[in-house]
Order: C-alpha cells, then sequence, then structure tokens
C-alpha cells in the first residue's frame, strides 16, 4: 500500500467536493460541500505523516495535531456558516444562494 | 488485508461523496455525510491514527452533522423551497473544472519526488522509533502541548470567537421598543391578535409577572 494510493484518493474526494462547491446552490449542501473538501485534506495530511513516520522520527505526531486543528477549525466554520444560513433565511425566506444576490454589482 | 480495506472504504467514501453534492434534499446529503465521515474514519484507523479515528466520528459524525441536522429541521423547507435553477451548461463547466483540477493533482502526485520516495503506509516501525513503545494518543497530546501550544491557544480563540458569532448570527432580532414586544405572547411571529388567542396562557404569566403584585398579595 503506497502514498500515491491515498493521495490520489483524497484528490479525486477533493475534486468532488470542488464540484459540489460550483454547481450546487442550496447552501446547506455547499457546507457539506466544503466539509468534504477539509476532510480530503485531512486524509492526505495523515497519509502523508503515516508514510514519514519512519523516515523523520522528530515529532511522528505532528501531522496529526494539525488534523486534530483543523477539526477545530472545520467546526467553527460550520457553526458560524450555519448561524449566518439562518440568518439569511429569516431575511429572505430561501436558502438558495442563487437567489441572495444583494452584493452583485 | 490492510490495502483491501483502505481502498474498499476509500471507494465507498468516494462513491458517498458523489451522492453528497448530488442530492436534491439536503436531509439525504446529510445522511449519506454520516456515511462517508465513518469510512474516512476507517481509513484514519488503517493509517495508524486511532485518535483521529475516534475523534472523526465524534465531532463531524456526531456534533457538526447533529448542528445540520438541526438547523435543516428549524427550516422545515418545503419541496419547492429546495428547488434549484442550475442550468446544465453550468453543471458541465464545474464537471470540467473539477476534473481539470483532479488531473492537475494526479499529475503533481505522480511526478512529486516526495511521494516517490515516501515508505509504505503498512511499514513496521523500527525498534528506536520514539512511537514504537508508546501510545498514539500519548504521543498526540505531548506534541500537542510542547510543539505546538500557540496554534492549539489560536485555536481556543478561534472557537471563542466562533461561539460568540454564532450566538450573535443566529439571535432573534427584536424591534427596538420594548413596549411594541410586551402586548405578543411568547409565540411572537404571528399577527397580535392571534398570539394572544392561541396563547392565553403565555400572555396571562406574562401579566403577573408584569403586575408581580397581586400574585403575592393573595398568598398571603
Amino acid at each position: 500500500m503506497s502514498l500515491s494510493g491515498a493521495l490520489y484518493l483524497a484528490a479525486a474526494i477533493f475534486c468532488v467536493g470542488v464540484y459540489g462547491v460550483l454547481s450546487r446552490q442550496n447552501l446547506l449542501i455547499l457546507l457539506m460541500s466544503l466539509e468534504l473538501l477539509l476532510n480530503a485534506v485531512n486524509l492526505a495530511i495523515v497519509a502523508f505523516g503515516r508514510s514519514y513516520m519512519v523516515a523523520v522520527p522528530d515529532d511522528p505526531s505532528g501531522p496529526q495535531v494539525l488534523v486534530v486543528i483543523v477539526l477545530a477549525v472545520a467546526a467553527a466554520e460550520a457553526a458560524i456558516g450555519l448561524s449566518i444560513l439562518l440568518a439569511v433565511y429569516r431575511k429572505w425566506r430561501s436558502t438558495n444562494a442563487g437567489e441572495i444576490d444583494m452584493l452583485r454589482g | 488485508m490492510d490495502a483491501i480495506t483502505f481502498y474498499l472504504s476509500g471507494i465507498l467514501s468516494l462513491v458517498a461523496a458523489v451522492v453528497v453534492v448530488t442530492r436534491r434534499n439536503p436531509v439525504y446529503s446529510t445522511i449519506w455525510l454520516v456515511a462517508f465521515f465513518v469510512t474516512i474514519s476507517i481509513d484514519f484507523l488503517i493509517l495508524r491514527a486511532p485518535f483521529l479515528a475516534v475523534i472523526q466520528v465524534l465531532v463531524y459524525a456526531g456534533a457538526i452533522m447533529v448542528l445540520f441536522l438541526f438547523v435543516i429541521m428549524l427550516l422545515n423547507l418545503k419541496p419547492e423551497e429546495i428547488l434549484e435553477t442550475v442550468t446544465r451548461s453550468r453543471k458541465a463547466g464545474a464537471a470540467v473544472l473539477s476534473a481539470a483540477i483532479f488531473t492537475i493533482l494526479c499529475a503533481a502526485i505522480h511526478e512529486s519526488p516526495t511521494v516517490q520516495r515516501a515508505a509504505s503506509l503498512t511499514a513496521p516501525l523500527p525498534q528506536g522509533h520514539p512511537l514504537a513503545n508508546r501510545d498514539d494518543t500519548v504521543a498526540i497530546g505531548e506534541s500537542l502541548f510542547r510543539n505546538h501550544v500557540l496554534a492549539f491557544e489560536i485555536s481556543s480563540v478561534l472557537i471563542l470567537v466562533a461561539i460568540i458569532g454564532a450566538i450573535y448570527l443566529a439571535k432573534k432580532r427584536r424591534p427596538s421598543s420594548p413596549v411594541e414586544t410586551a402586548p405578543l405572547g411568547p409565540g411572537g411571529s404571528a399577527s397580535p391578535g392571534g398570539a394572544i388567542e392561541t396563547a392565553p396562557a403565555g400572555g396571562r404569566a406574562e401579566k403577573g409577572a408584569f403586575a408581580g403584585e397581586p400574585v403575592g398579595a393573595r398568598q398571603s
């Protein structure tokens, strides 16, 4: 089992997330696509960390610490994103990103 | 065995991710996202990150997904409200762009000397390795509080800011003068007459709370 297999998997998940962000209009599904992106990156970080655990033995848990911090950021992002969604829904009665175009120039 | 499990759960997570971004109803997307997180946590287990696997299920599949489901239930979207107006050409453009990104990433992974030099993902640790005879979770804790304390502190401030921001954003805005809100029942959103008619108990309780005196006088 090689590192490149895990990285290809992470790249594929990342691109599915990019497709979701670009092609959907429902704000809830946009936020879920962002979670997909973050998870793909987490998978790549953990795979790199496992692969270089033997070759670079100082601080072998560093990548996993990085993933823990990414997790905290993802939780904060989800909470803020969902409360923005609630505020937007109260004002416009819609969760469709295509209809919320007040800032369009 | 490890490789088979890894690739199997990898394929499953890819399928779940595709289903998440293609469902029309956000509830189905959320359920499939839970499946996606579980398969990713299986991958973490195989990559020798048991702590992260547990945290993945606890935080993502437990907390964040419950948050999503709560918001979906709070919004109570009708079927016509989740209709999207994405054109075919825009979907095709998104597919082409993400395929292009995938191609570039694959080329970079294929060419990268760092990836070519990398050891196998299932290579056993040598005898003198710091993690050879230790618990992974203990090692993560020590690394977090010795080498990466600054990042830890900054993320704690970030979470505090996120909590305050989320409470402020999700709070219901009240009309500026408190006198106007007083006659409304706890229902709040309905028209004033309807609110009083449908919630007489709330109105009475509020009146009692405002008057204060008669209840205590009757008791004594």
